[in-house]
C-alpha cells in the first residue's frame, strides 16, 4: 500500500502543474493579441500619415518627404514602410538594401521575418483609393523587443510558478504530517504493542481513528480475558481429575494391593500414563502463544522469584545464578516464559551436583536462554531421543524427558529452536534460540504442532 | 509430630491421613480455609499440608493470613495447580515446599521428613541423626553402632520428636500436644508409659528426666 502522504504529494502537484501550466499559456496569448491590436492601432495611424503624404506632383504621385517619421529615414531602424501603386512603388529608406516582405493578403500579419536582419516583424498591409488609383501601403514594425521582453516574463513567470509549487508543496507535506501524527503514532504504538512496550493503545485520538483504536483496544482486552478464562477453567479442569488421580495412585501404594502384584504394577504404570498426558496436553493447552501482542516478561524482576522457589524445591545446595542485562524483558506472555524456563531449570536442578546457571541475551533478531549445569549431562546419541517427537522414548528418559517436551512445545510454539549441547560447566547446556516477534498475522499461522 | 491437613477432597484427605498416620503423624484433618485460618494459629502444629482449591477462602489467602499473624510453622502446598508461575505465587505468600497433584505417596512423606529437618537447620540426609543414633524414617527403626532396634509406632513417634529436639527441655504436656491429634485423649501417663520403653531398648541415658519441668533428649554419644 502507498503512503498516504506521497499520494496526496502526487496528486497535488499534478494539479498544481496543469492548472498552473495552461493558466499561465492562456494569459500569456491573450496579453499578447491585446498588444497586438495596440500596436494595429498605431501601425494604422502610420499608414494613413503616409497616405496623407502622398501628395500629386508634376510627375504624377509623389511622398512629401518631410512628412515622414525619421524612423523611416535610418536603416534597419525598425519602422517600415512600402507603398505600391499602379506606376511603381516606394520603399522606405530605412529598408535599406532588403525587400519588406509581401503578405498578400491585406490586414495585420505577425512573425514575419525580415531577411540579412534577425528582426521578426508586425507588418500591416491596407489597400486604400486616393487620386482615383488604387495604393496598397504597407507599413511595418519591429516586434523582437516586444517577444524578448514576453520571453523574459515567461521566464519570471516560470520561475515564480515553480517556487510556489514548491512552497504549496512543502506547506502541504507539513499540513499532512500534521493531520496524520495521529496514524502514526498509533502505527507506532502497534509496534510497542508487538514488542510488549504496551498492552492497550492510547486512546486519546481524532474522531476518525476513535473507532479503530477502540475496536483493537477491545479485541486485546477481550483476547487477555478469554486467554484468562480458559486458564482458569483448564485450571479447574486439571484440579478436578489430578485429585482423584492422587487418591488412585495413593491407592495403588497402600498395602491393599500387596497381595496383587501385578494389578498394583498395571495400576501404577496406567496411572502415571494418565498422568503425564494430562500434565503435556495441559500445558500445551495453557499456552498463550502468540494471542497477546501485549505480553511481556521483566526478567529482572521475575527471575529472581523463579530461583527463591527452585532453591525452595531443590534445596540450597544448590548454587543457581543468573546472567542478564539490568532492565531486560522478553516480548512473550509471562506464564509461557515462566513455563518454560521452570521446566528447563528444574530438570537442570535435577541433575545439577551443585551449579546452574541462567543466561539470558540478545541476539541479534531474536533473544537466546542459555541453561548450563554441572551435572552428568546426557550422550549425544540419547539427545535426540530427548526432544525426538516421539513421546515414548522422551518419557522412557526419567527426569530429563517430561520437563523438556513440554519446553519443545513452547519454543515450537514461538518458532525458536532448541538445542542440548555440552555445557563449559561439565553438564548439559540446554539453548533455546527465539526470534523476534513479528506482526500477528505472520507468526499466528504457526500454531501448536499436532501431537503424533 | 502433629500435622494440620487442609484438604477439601474427602477421598484424598481419608488416603492421606491413612498414609501419613502409619507413617507416625497425629493429623487434624480440615476442609475449610476459614476453620484452617483459626486452628493453624491456635494450635501447635509442626507441619501443615495445604490445599489451595478451597470452599469458602482460597488457600493462598489461608496462607497469607497464617504468615501475617506470625506463624511460622512450615507450610508445604498440595495442589493441582502446576504452573511455574503459580508456584512462584505460592512460595511468595509464604509457603516452604511446593508438591503437585497427583503424587507418590513416597515422595510426600520425603518432602516432609525433609522439610521437617530443613526447619531444624538439619542438613538434608536420608537418616535422621542424632547423639549417636539414626533413625530410619522410612522403615520406623533405629541403628546404634551397627546395631538395629526396631519400635513400635508410639516409640517412634517419640524418638523423632526428641530426636528433632535433641537438648531442649520438653515437658510431658508439650510432647503430648506434640504427639497426639486433637481428638485423642492427651494422658500424660502414656508419654511416661513409652518414655520408659525407650530406655529400656536404647539405655537410660538416652532420656534424662528433669523434675519438675519434663524430658531431654540426651542420646547415647556424649
Amino acid at each position: 500500500m502507498k503512503s498516504i502522504q506521497r499520494r496526496l504529494s502526487l496528486g497535488l502537484v499534478s494539479v498544481l502543474l496543469i492548472v498552473g501550466l495552461v493558466l499561465a499559456q492562456i494569459s500569456l496569448w491573450l496579453f499578447e493579441i491585446g498588444l497586438q491590436r495596440y500596436l494595429e492601432s498605431g501601425l494604422r495611424n502610420e499608414s494613413e500619415s503616409l497616405l496623407v503624404a502622398l501628395v500629386r506632383g508634376p510627375d504624377g504621385l509623389e511622398l512629401d518627404e518631410h512628412r515622414l517619421s525619421p524612423g523611416y529615414l535610418r536603416p534597419y531602424s525598425g519602422h517600415y514602410f512600402r507603398v505600391d501603386f499602379a506606376q511603381g512603388h516606394w520603399r522606405s529608406r530605412s529598408l535599406w538594401d532588403v525587400e519588406l516582405p509581401y503578405p498578400g493578403q491585406p490586414g495585420l500579419h505577425a512573425d514575419l521575418a525580415l531577411e540579412k536582419t534577425n528582426q521578426s516583424l508586425l507588418l500591416l498591409h491596407t489597400d486604400y483609393r486616393k487620386f482615383g488609383q488604387t495604393i496598397s501601403i504597407t507599413v511595418a514594425q519591429d516586434y523582437t523587443p516586444v517577444r524578448d521582453s514576453f520571453a523574459l516574463v515567461q521566464r519570471i513567470g516560470l520561475g515564480l510558478g515553480l517556487m510556489a509549487l514548491v512552497l504549496i508543496l512543502v506547506l502541504q507535506r507539513v499540513t499532512v504530517r500534521r493531520a496524520l501524527r495521529p496514524l502514526d503514532r498509533a502505527r507506532e504504538q502497534i509496534f510497542q504493542l508487538q514488542q510488549g512496550q504496551r498492552s492497550q493503545l492510547d486512546d486519546r485520538v481524532p474522531v476518525e481513528l476513535e473507532p479503530l483504536v477502540a475496536q483493537i483496544n477491545h479485541l486485546l482486552a477481550h483476547t487477555e480475558d478469554s486467554l484468562k478464562r480458559s486458564r482458569n477453567a483448564l485450571g479447574n479442569l486439571g484440579h478436578a481429575l489430578k485429585t482423584p488421580l492422587a487418591v488412585l495412585m495413593s491407592l495403588a501404594e497402600g498395602d491393599k494391593l500387596t497381595e496383587h502384584p501385578h494389578v498394583r504394577a498395571t495400576l501404577r504404570d496406567q496411572l502415571q500414563h494418565i498422568q503425564q498426558r494430562l500434565e503435556r496436553e495441559l500445558n500445551r493447552a495453557r499456552l498463550s502463544g502468540d494471542a497477546l501482542p501485549g505480553a511481556r516478561f521483566d526478567c529482572t524482576a521475575e527471575v529472581p522469584g523463579l530461583l527463591d522457589t527452585l532453591r525452595m524445591i531443590h534445596g540450597e545446595h544448590l548454587d543457581l545464578r543468573c546472567e542478564m542485562a539490568e532492565g531486560l524483558s522478553l516480548p512473550w506472555d509471562r506464564e509461557d516464559i515462566l513455563e518454560l524456563l521452570g521446566n528447563v531449570m528444574d530438570n537442570a536442578c535435577k541433575w545439577a551436583d551443585s551449579l546452574v546457571i541462567l543466561a539470558i541475551t540478545p541476539a541479534g533478531e531474536g533473544y537466546c536462554l542459555m541453561i548450563d549445569d554441572d551435572g552428568p549431562g546426557i550422550p549425544s546419541q540419547h539427545r535426540d531421543e530427548v526432544l525426538g517427537r516421539g513421546n515414548r522414548l522422551d518419557e522412557q528418559v526419567t527426569g530429563h524427558g517430561l520437563g523438556l517436551g513440554i519446553v519443545k512445545d513452547i519454543v515450537e510454539a514461538w518458532g525458536g529452536q532448541i538445542q542440548l549441547l555440552d555445557s563449559p560447566m561439565g553438564g548439559l547446556q540446554v539453548r533455546i534460540d527465539l526470534p523476534e516477534r513479528h506482526s500477528p498475522q505472520l507468526s499466528a499461522s504457526e500454531g501448536v504442532p499436532p501431537l503424533t | 509430630m502433629r500435622l494440620l491437613l487442609v484438604e477439601d477432597h474427602v477421598p484424598l484427605a481419608d488416603e492421606l491421613i491413612s498414609t501419613l498416620g502409619r507413617q507416625g503423624y497425629a493429623i487434624d484433618w480440615l476442609a475449610d480455609g476459614r476453620d484452617a485460618i483459626h486452628q493453624g494459629t491456635t494450635e501447635p502444629y509442626d507441619l501443615i499440608v495445604l490445599d489451595l482449591g478451597l470452599p469458602g477462602i482460597p488457600g493462598l489467602e489461608v496462607l497469607q493470613k497464617w504468615r501475617a499473624s506470625g506463624l511460622s510453622t512450615p507450610v508445604l502446598i498440595l495442589t493441582a495447580r502446576a504452573s511455574w508461575a503459580e508456584r512462584i505465587e505460592g512460595l511468595k505468600a509464604g509457603a516452604d515446599d511446593y508438591l503437585t497433584k497427583p503424587f507418590h505417596p513416597e515422595e510426600l512423606q520425603l518432602r516432609l521428613q525433609s522439610l521437617l529437618r530443613r526447619v531444624r537447620g538439619l542438613a538434608n540426609q536420608p537418616k535422621l541423626e542424632a547423639s549417636g543414633l539414626h533413625l530410619d524414617e522410612g522403615r520406623q527403626c533405629v541403628s546404634r553402632d551397627d546395631e538395629e532396634i526396631q519400635l513400635t509406632s508410639a516409640e517412634f513417634r517419640l524418638l523423632r520428636y526428641f530426636m528433632l529436639h535433641p537438648g531442649q527441655i520438653l515437658s510431658k504436656s508439650h510432647l503430648a500436644e506434640h504427639l497426639y491429634d486433637g481428638e485423642n485423649e492427651r494422658d500424660s501417663n502414656v508419654i511416661e508409659v513409652h518414655v520408659n520403653h525407650l530406655r529400656r531398648k536404647l539405655g537410660r541415658a538416652v532420656v534424662e528426666t528433669r523434675r519438675g519441668q519434663g524430658y531431654r533428649f540426651a542420646g547415647t554419644g556424649e
